[in-house]
C-alpha cells in the first residue's frame, strides 16, 4: 500500500517538474509573466498599506487591523456610522447602533483592498450626498459578499 | 512637500514637488507641478474624483488642481455595484 502511494507521489512529482520545466522554456514566458504579476500585486498591496497608514489615524488603523473594518462617522447625519470592510464587500450603515442599510459602490477599475477603504472614507467625508447617490442601496443583511469581517 | 497620488491597480502612483520652491520658480519644481497638473486634468477627464487632504483639516473635494495642497488623492471613477 505504502509502495503504491510512494509510486503515485513520485509520478505526480515528476509531472509537476516536467510542467515547471515546460513553462520555463515556453517562448512566451508564461512563468515570467506569472512571477511579474504576483510581484506587481504584492507591490500594489504594500503601497496601499502605506497609503492607509498615512491617511488613517492610529486608532482607525488599529480598528481596521483588529476588527477588519473601518468606521467613519457621517459628516451630516448625527449618530450615523459607515462601516467599511477592509477586504471588499458592502458598506454597512448604522444609526444609533442599528443596521439601516448596506451600500455597494466600487471603483470602475480594480484597486488594492486598502485603496478601496481609503476611497470610501474620502468620498463619505468629502461628499456624502454624492456617495449615497452613486451607491446601490440594499436592506441590511440581504446581500453579503466577501463579508467575513462584518 | 506637495504630492499628487493617483490610485490605480498598481497601488497609488505619486508626483511630488517642493512647495517651498513654488514661488522661486525652481525649474525642477515647476516641471513637477506641470506634470502633476497634466495628470490631474487627464484623470479628471477620465471621471476620477480628486480630494485635497491636509493634516488637521476636513477632506475637501476639488475640481481644479491646487499646487498649494499638501496632498491630492485621485480616486478612479466609481459605479454602484
Amino acid at each position: 500500500m505504502l509502495q503504491t502511494l510512494s509510486l503515485f507521489l513520485g509520478i505526480w512529482l515528476l509531472f509537476l517538474l516536467l510542467a515547471i520545466y515546460y513553462l520555463s522554456q515556453a517562448p512566451d514566458g508564461r512563468v515570467g509573466r506569472f512571477r511579474e504579476s504576483v510581484s506587481e500585486h504584492l507591490s500594489a498591496e504594500s503601497r496601499a498599506k502605506v497609503l492607509l497608514r498615512e491617511l488613517l489615524s492610529e486608532n482607525q488603523y488599529q480598528q481596521l487591523i483588529k476588527f477588519g473594518y473601518l468606521e467613519v462617522n457621517s459628516p451630516t447625519i448625527d449618530s450615523r456610522i459607515y462601516r467599511i470592510p477592509g477586504s471588499g464587500g458592502l458598506v454597512k450603515v448604522y444609526e444609533r447602533g442599528c443596521a439601516v442599510m448596506e451600500l455597494c459602490l466600487q471603483p470602475a477599475e480594480p484597486l488594492p483592498d486598502g485603496d478601496v477603504v481609503v476611497m470610501h472614507k474620502l468620498m463619505i467625508e468629502a461628499n456624502e450626498e454624492e456617495y449615497l447617490q452613486k451607491a446601490n442601496h440594499f436592506a441590511p443583511g440581504i446581500i453579503s459578499l466577501r463579508c467575513q469581517h462584518l | 512637500m506637495g504630492m499628487l497620488r493617483i490610485m490605480s491597480r498598481r497601488g497609488d502612483e505619486r508626483v511630488v514637488w517642493d512647495s517651498e520652491k513654488v514661488e522661486s520658480n525652481d525649474p525642477e519644481t515647476v516641471a513637477a507641478i506641470r506634470e502633476a497638473e497634466r495628470i490631474f486634468n487627464q484623470e479628471r477627464a477620465r471621471g476620477s474624483t480628486a480630494f485635497k487632504v491636509e493634516s488637521g483639516k476636513p477632506v475637501e473635494r476639488i475640481e481644479q488642481f491646487d499646487r498649494t495642497a499638501e496632498q491630492i488623492v485621485m480616486v478612479p471613477r466609481v459605479v454602484g455595484g
